[in-house]
């Protein structure tokens, strides 16, 4: 628990700093915030085009498959922002910088990620929320208090279920000494999320809840907002999902670690 | 300080077979070739020891720091450090041990130097007072104060370099490994690292080692050299040493007033096992190997028995020695 206490410290810091240090350089922080904010303004463009002609989707309607998909962007933020380590096997393995990560008293999958981390991915939180919005007032949607906590919870969830999934991806490369393309995987599949799960056949299905189970980042949370009981269970079940993900990643990482350092052979 | 025994370490190599038939039988039974990268080290080092560890390239040299540092498991024979075993008590270990890969950063891109330190000082969870206090004495005497606050990504190679240099050092470890840190620097700031790390050396009896090609390095720092070549210690001891066993010797050129035929040279040298060159009439060079037992006697019994209008003592320097070392087979045998 003290180590976690930590790292979330140090991580707390690193962004501290990072921002300072990006808002002492004013006129090139204004430009990158607004380069952000159209980029993400231009995603949000595109996402309504496509969904006006969603029309109805298995009893969804097109907009709690709106508000779904902004749900959606949230974690997906986060989990980009904190597990920025797409380069991994390059940077780390065959540039050999993990040599380096080792010889500090810190865990070293946290290094990797402070070492990697993308702040600017933040902005994609705003337009998460931006698309939620519209969508929460299009539907008539209405929260209770302390439903924003819930909120953070699951968004949290949905990120270490990302981040666990990757990790054990990435780990990959501790045992295999080709270069492997994980990110392309990683990127076909986190797509699955994004839409309601039932729109698929019960194998995709099954595998978006128990293999890899990305409907838990998108779908059965923002099931829990839509007011669709069915899927209650579901909702209240991600925060387990999130944390055994993370642990199974967690647990692939350190065995690759120790093969690393030649402990199995 | 340092102990390390009959250290082991294997690696397993995938013997790929030619061909696509062959690449296809890889899939079902792959060949594996054993090989040492190093074989059989053994040494010791005493706290506050300043020493250089060198080798060809795949002598086994990176192998060995990347086991002492607790990076790989050896496969055999142990280390102590600091009263740790590197590879079991890793996170510990690493507390006591400051790393400086020169090819590899360990400063935040996007961060200024001083605020990637004040990350790292929450890392090794360094007491704030005394930490600032050592702090300010590493940016003095590296000289990087004037550009601390700077984006690392706006500073130069040297620049960068000396931040390098105080990032490991940040939790004032008992133990500096230095693995090539002046590769790509100009000689004023080589010269600005060594001095500091002799300092850091006198001042706190911090021991360092030292893996470098750059051979003025070493002169510079290190009294004691070891050597590895084929995963072996090939040599280990002082400097001089070294130049020694492996130099061409010494030479001592004479230039003489009368007319001296290497003969007459010979006589007056007697027994002694010397090479004498003959340049012209007036010149004559002689050649020593073991310098410090014969030099003087060489230039007093010449002195004494010629007129002699000048004297050059020629040197092997520590570069043309290393060159003789990388080209000779490791036939040489070790010693103590």
């Amino acid at each position: 628990m003290g180590e976690i206490k930590h790292v979330l410290g140090i991580f707390a810091t690193y962004l501290g700093q990072y921002f300072k240090t990006r808002l002492a350089y004013r006129t090139d922080f204004f430009g990158e915030l607004v380069s952000n904010l159209i980029n993400e303004l231009i995603n949000l463009v595109f996402i309504v085009v496509v969904f006006q002609h969603v029309p109805l989707l298995n009893d969804w309607t097109r907009d709690e498959i709106i508000f779904i998909y902004g749900f959606f962007l949230i974690p997906y933020a986060l989990f980009s922002m904190f597990f920025g380590f797409w380069d991994f096997n390059e940077r780390y393995i065959i540039r050999g910088e993990m040599d380096r990560v080792l010889t500090r008293p810190l865990h070293n999958l946290a290094q990797v990620c402070l070492e990697s981390i993308a702040p600017d991915r933040i902005f994609g939180v705003i337009t998460g929320l931006i698309i939620m919005g519209y969508a929460a007032i299009q539907l008539d949607l209405s929260f209770t208090w302390y439903d924003p906590f819930l909120f953070v919870g699951l968004v949290v969830s949905g990120m270490l279920i990302y981040g666990g999934v990757y990790t054990a991806i990435a780990a990959i490369s501790f045992f295999s000494d080709s270069r492997t393309g994980i990110s392309p995987m990683i990127w076909n599949i986190q797509q699955y999320g994004r839409y309601p799960v039932d729109v698929y056949n019960k194998v995709i299905r099954f595998v978006l809840t128990y293999v890899l189970p990305f409907a838990f980042v998108g779908v059965y949370p923002a099931a829990y907002f839509l007011r669709k009981e069915t899927w209650y269970a579901y909702a209240a079940f991600t925060p387990v999902v999130g944390i055994v993900f993370f642990s199974i990643g967690l647990v692939v990482w350190n065995w690759g670690v120790r093969k690393y350092s030649g402990a199995g052979s | 300080m340092i102990q390390v025994n009959h250290l082991q370490k294997e690696f397993r190599i995938h013997q790929a077979r030619a061909g696509l038939g062959g690449a296809f039988r890889d899939l079902f039974s792959r060949e594996y070739k054993t090989v040492k990268a190093v074989d059989d080290l053994s040494f010791s080092v005493e706290e506050g020891e300043m020493f250089a560890l060198i080798g060809e390239n795949g002598a086994g040299k990176s192998t060995t720091i990347k086991m002492l540092t607790g990076i790989l498991n050896p496969s055999g024979g142990e280390i102590v450090i600091n009263g740790f075993v590197p590879q079991k008590q890793r996170e510990d270990y690493v507390r006591s041990i400051g790393v400086v890969f020169g090819q590899r950063s360990q400063l935040w891109w996007d961060l200024s130097p001083l605020e990637s330190f004040r990350l790292l000082k929450s890392v090794y969870k360094v007491e704030e007072h005394e930490g600032q206090r050592w702090l300010d004495r590493l940016i003095e005497e590296l000289d990087i104060g004037s550009f601390v606050s700077q984006p690392v990504r706006k500073l130069s190679l040297g620049q960068r370099m000396r931040c390098e240099v105080a990032a490991a050092l940040i939790h004032k470890p008992r133990l500096l490994f230095l693995d090539e840190p002046t590769v790509g620097l100009d000689v004023l700031v080589k010269q600005k690292i060594r001095e500091f790390l002799r300092n850091l050396n006198d001042t706190e009896h911090m021991t360092i080692l030292l893996t470098t090609h750059d051979v003025t390095d070493i002169e510079a720092l290190c009294k004691r050299v070891l050597v590895m070549d084929k995963g072996k210690l090939i040599f280990d001891g002082l400097l001089e040493n070294l130049k020694e066993k492996w130099g061409n010797g010494t030479e001592v050129a004479f230039q003489f007033k009368k007319r001296t035929s290497a003969e007459e040279l010979r006589t007056v040298l007697g027994e002694l096992p010397c090479e004498i060159i003959r340049e012209n009439d007036f010149a004559l060079r002689v050649k020593v190997s073991r310098s410090q037992e014969m030099l003087p006697f060489v230039l007093s019994t010449v002195m004494a028995s010629f007129d002699i209008s000048d004297v050059k003592i020629m040197e092997a320097s520590t570069e043309d020695i290393v060159r003789n070392i990388y080209s000779t087979d490791s036939e040489v045998v070790s010693h103590g």
